[in-house]
C-alpha cells in the first residue's frame, strides 16, 4: 500500500506537462480555416444552408451542454432561450430607425443578451435544485412560454410567427447581407467566438467549480461554493450563448414561429447533444454535425428519418452513453499503444457486415411503409436509387437475404473483434 | 480570547427523537480535540450540525465568537471551518489535481470569477501541487480521482479539506475502513497538515485517538459524559463503564 502512496521522484516532468499552461490552438486554427473554405468546396446553395443550419445547431449544443455535460443540469425547455433571442432580433430588424443603425453581425448579441435575461429570470428560481427538480422546472417553464406564444401575439406573432429582414441593417464595410455566402460568412465568425468563449468558460475558476457541483454538490458546498449560485451562473451563460444562437436562425430565415421554441425543439437540442457526447468539449459540435446531415439529407430521402434518428439515438443511450466523443475517445488509448492499425481488419468484418445488415433491415422498413401507405395501384419504389416493384418477391428476398446474413455474419465475427481490442488495449509483454 | 470552536447546550430532535441532548463543548485554539462515543451516540450528527448540514433544534454554536446558526455549509466554511465526511466525498470524475484546485479556489479570492483561465495562475497551481505533495498524491496528480485506492482517496479527502487553509478542521472517522498500515500512515498524515491548527475528530480507533487527540470528549447518548486529557477521560470511572472498558483493555 504505502509504496502506491509514495510520490514517484523519477517524473519531474509530470508536474509541468499537467500544468495544462496553454490551451491547444491547433483544432481552432483548423476549425477557423476549414469554416473559411468549406463553400468553396460545397458550393451549392442548398449546402450553404445546410451550413449554416449546421454551424447555428453547433452553438445552440455547445450552449446546451454548459448545463447537461459540464454543469450536470438536464434541460427539457433550453429551445425558449433561443427562440426568445430570436425573436427579440427579429422585432429588431422590424425597427427601422433603430435596425438602420446597427451593422447586422451585432444583432446577435442583442439575441444573447435577451436569453441572458430571461435565463436570468428562470434561473432565479430554476437552479436551486439540480436533478429532477430543475428538469421538471424547466419542463414546465418551456410548456408555459411555448403557450404564450399564442396568446402573447404581439411578441411571439401568433401562429404565423414573426419575420423580418436583415437587409435593412446598417451596411458592413459595404456588405448587405444580401446572398446567403454572406450569411454563412457572419455565422462562422459568431461560431468561431462563441465555440472560443464557452470553451474558455470552462477553463476559468467558475467552469471548473461547474464541473465540481455536477460531480458532488454536497463537498461544493464545504469548499465554499454554492452550488446554487456556480448552477445560475452556467445557466445564465448558457442562455446567453443559446440567444446567440437564436440571434444566427433569426439572421438566417428571417422568420421565427412558436415552432422554434416549443418543448419539440428542446428535445431535439438534447437529443443532439447527448448523441455527440457530452463528456467533451467537441461532443456537442459532432452531434450537430450528424443530426442536421441526417435531419436534411436523409429527410430527402425517406419520410421514416425520424424513426432511424430515434433508433440511432435509443442505441446511442443504452450502449454508448459517451456519444459520438465517446466513442472516439475510446480508442485514444490504443492510439498511445501505438496499437489502432491491429483494429482495422476486424472492424471491416464486423461493422462492415453489420452495414449491410442494417441497410436490408432499413430496405425491409421502406418497403413495409410503401406496401401499407402507399395509394393502391402504386407498386413502384425507389431504395438505395434502384426502382422496383414492391410488389414482386425478388426485392423482399434480396432484402431478408442482407439482413439475415449481414447481421448474421456480424454477430459471428463480433467475439474476434472483442478479442482485437483486448488486444489492442493490453500493452504489449503484459501477461493475461 | 474565544475559543476557536464553542457549543452552548445544543440540541438537535428528529421528529420526537432528541439525538443531541444539550452538549456543552469548548475548544481552544490549537487544540486537537477527538470526540468518542459508541454507535448512535449523535457524533457524526453533531459534525452536521456544527458543519451547517443540518439545523439545530436549540443552542447555539460558535466559531471564533461568531455565531453560526442559519448558516449554510458554504458560509461556513468561508468562516474558517473545513470538514472531511466519514464516507468518501470527492470529485470522482474530476483529477486528483483538480480536485485540489477546485478547494482553493475560494479561498484564493476567485469567487464566482469567470474572465481568468485557472491553468494561468502560476500561484494556484503551485499551491495545488505542494498540497499533494503533502499528501503524498503527486505520482497519482492526473489520474481521475475515482480510480484511486480507498487509502489514497481518504488522502485525497484530507487534502481537500485542509486545502482552503480553514483553521478549524473537522474530520469524521478519518481511519475508518482501513488497515493497520494505511491507519498508521494517514494519522502521519493528519499531524503533518494539521499543525498549527484546530483539529476536531470523530474516531473509533482508540490507537489513533490517543496517538493524535491532546483532549478527549466522551459522547453518549447525545451527551458529553468526560471532557479531558486522553489520561483523565481513561481514569474516568463513568467513561469506563459507559463505553471504553473494553477498548481500553485491548489497549
Amino acid at each position: 500500500m504505502s509504496d502506491q502512496l509514495s510520490t514517484d521522484p523519477t517524473k519531474p516532468a509530470q508536474r509541468m506537462r499537467a500544468g495544462s499552461m496553454t490551451i491547444p490552438l491547433m483544432p481552432w486554427v483548423l476549425g477557423a480555416a476549414l469554416l473559411a473554405v468549406l463553400p468553396f468546396i460545397f458550393t451549392a446553395n442548398s449546402a450553404i444552408t445546410i451550413m449554416n443550419q449546421m454551424a447555428i445547431t453547433i452553438i445552440f449544443a455547445l450552449a446546451y451542454n454548459m448545463l447537461l455535460g459540464q454543469g450536470g443540469m438536464l434541460s427539457f425547455g433550453h429551445a425558449v432561450y433561443a427562440g426568445v433571442g430570436g425573436f427579440a432580433c427579429v422585432h429588431i430588424m422590424n425597427m427601422d430607425d433603430f435596425f438602420a443603425a446597427i451593422p447586422l453581425p451585432v444583432l446577435p448579441i442583442f439575441g444573447g443578451l435577451m436569453g441572458m435575461g430571461l435565463a436570468t429570470i428562470v434561473g432565479s428560481f430554476s437552479t436551486r435544485k439540480a436533478g429532477t427538480v430543475f428538469a421538471m422546472i424547466s419542463l414546465g417553464v418551456g410548456e408555459l412560454i411555448a403557450a404564450c406564444s399564442v396568446i402573447i401575439v404581439a411578441f411571439f406573432g401568433g401562429e404565423e410567427g414573426v419575420s423580418g429582414d436583415r437587409t435593412y441593417g446598417l451596411p458592413f464595410f459595404g456588405v448587405e447581407f444580401l446572398q446567403q455566402i454572406d450569411v454563412y460568412y457572419l455565422i462562422a465568425v459568431w461560431l468561431m467566438i462563441s465555440a472560443a468563449l464557452m470553451y474558455l468558460y470552462s477553463r476559468t475558476p467558475l467552469g471548473r467549480m461547474a464541473n465540481a457541483v455536477r460531480d458532488n454538490p454536497e463537498r461544493a458546498e464545504f469548499l465554499g461554493y454554492s452550488a446554487r449560485w456556480v448552477r445560475f451562473y452556467s445557466f445564465v451563460a448558457s442562455g446567453f450563448f443559446a440567444g446567440i444562437a437564436g440571434a444566427l436562425f433569426a439572421i438566417n430565415y428571417e422568420i421565427l414561429t412558436e415552432e422554434n421554441l416549443n418543448t419539440t425543439q428542446s428535445g431535439i437540442i438534447l437529443l443532439v447533444t447527448f448523441l455527440g457526447g457530452v463528456g467533451f468539449f467537441f461532443g456537442p459540435i459532432l452531434g450537430a454535425i450528424v443530426f442536421t446531415l441526417v435531419q436534411t439529407v436523409l429527410s430527402l430521402q425517406t419520410e421514416l428519418w425520424g424513426f432511424y434518428l430515434g433508433i440511432i439515438f435509443v442505441l446511442t443511450v443504452m450502449f454508448f452513453p459517451g456519444g459520438l466523443a465517446g466513442l472516439i475517445m475510446m480508442h485514444v488509448p490504443a492510439m498511445r499503444l501505438g496499437k489502432l492499425g491491429r483494429l482495422g481488419v476486424p472492424y471491416v468484418k464486423t461493422l462492415g457486415a453489420g452495414l449491410i445488415g442494417c441497410l436490408g433491415a432499413a430496405a425491409l422498413i421502406e418497403m413495409t411503409f410503401h406496401v401499407r401507405h402507399a395509394s393502391t395501384g402504386d407498386h413502384e419504389m425507389t431504395v438505395y436509387w434502384t426502382t422496383f416493384d414492391s410488389h414482386t418477391v425478388l426485392p423482399w428476398v434480396l432484402a431478408i437475404g442482407a439482413t439475415l446474413v449481414g447481421f448474421g455474419i456480424a454477430r459471428k465475427t463480433a467475439p474476434a473483434l472483442a478479442e482485437a481490442w483486448n488486444d489492442a488495449n493490453t500493452p504489449d509483454g503484459t501477461a493475461q | 480570547m474565544n475559543p476557536a470552536l464553542e457549543l452552548d447546550n445544543l440540541t438537535k430532535s428528529f421528529g420526537k427523537t432528541e439525538i443531541i441532548r444539550g452538549v456543552d463543548l469548548s475548544i481552544g485554539k490549537g487544540e486537537r480535540h477527538a470526540i468518542i462515543g459508541p454507535n448512535g451516540a449523535g457524533k457524526s450528527t453533531l459534525f452536521n450540525l456544527i458543519t451547517g448540514r443540518f439545523p439545530q433544534t436549540g443552542g447555539s454554536i460558535r466559531l471564533h465568537g461568531a455565531d453560526l446558526a442559519g448558516k449554510a455549509p458554504f458560509e461556513i466554511n468561508r468562516m474558517g471551518l473545513s470538514r472531511s465526511f466519514q464516507i468518501t466525498n470527492i470529485f470522482p470524475k474530476m483529477t486528483v489535481f483538480e480536485n485540489v484546485r477546485c478547494s482553493l479556489l475560494w479561498s484564493m479570492g476567485y469567487r464566482y470569477n469567470f474572465w481568468s483561465m485557472v491553468g494561468r495562475s502560476r500561484a494556484l497551481t503551485d499551491s495545488a501541487d505542494e498540497i499533494l505533495d503533502q499528501i503524498n498524491l503527486t505520482a497519482r496528480r492526473d489520474l481521475p480521482a475515482g480510480v484511486l485506492s480507498y487509502a489514497e482517496q481518504r488522502a485525497l479527502e484530507i487534502g481537500i479539506t485542509i486545502a482552503g487553509g480553514a483553521d478549524v478542521i473537522m474530520l469524521d472517522e478519518p481511519t475508518a475502513g482501513m488497515s493497520h498500515s494505511e491507519t498508521d500512515y494517514i494519522v502521519d498524515l493528519i499531524r503533518v497538515v494539521t499543525e498549527g491548527k484546530t483539529l476536531v475528530m470523530v474516531e473509533h480507533d482508540m490507537g489513533v485517538v490517543f496517538g493524535l487527540a491532546d483532549q478527549i470528549s466522551v459522547l453518549v447518548y447525545g451527551e458529553i459524559i468526560a471532557t479531558g486529557t486522553p489520561e483523565a477521560v481513561r481514569a474516568n470511572p463513568k467513561v469506563q463503564e459507559a463505553y471504553l472498558g473494553e477498548a481500553l483493555e485491548a489497549h
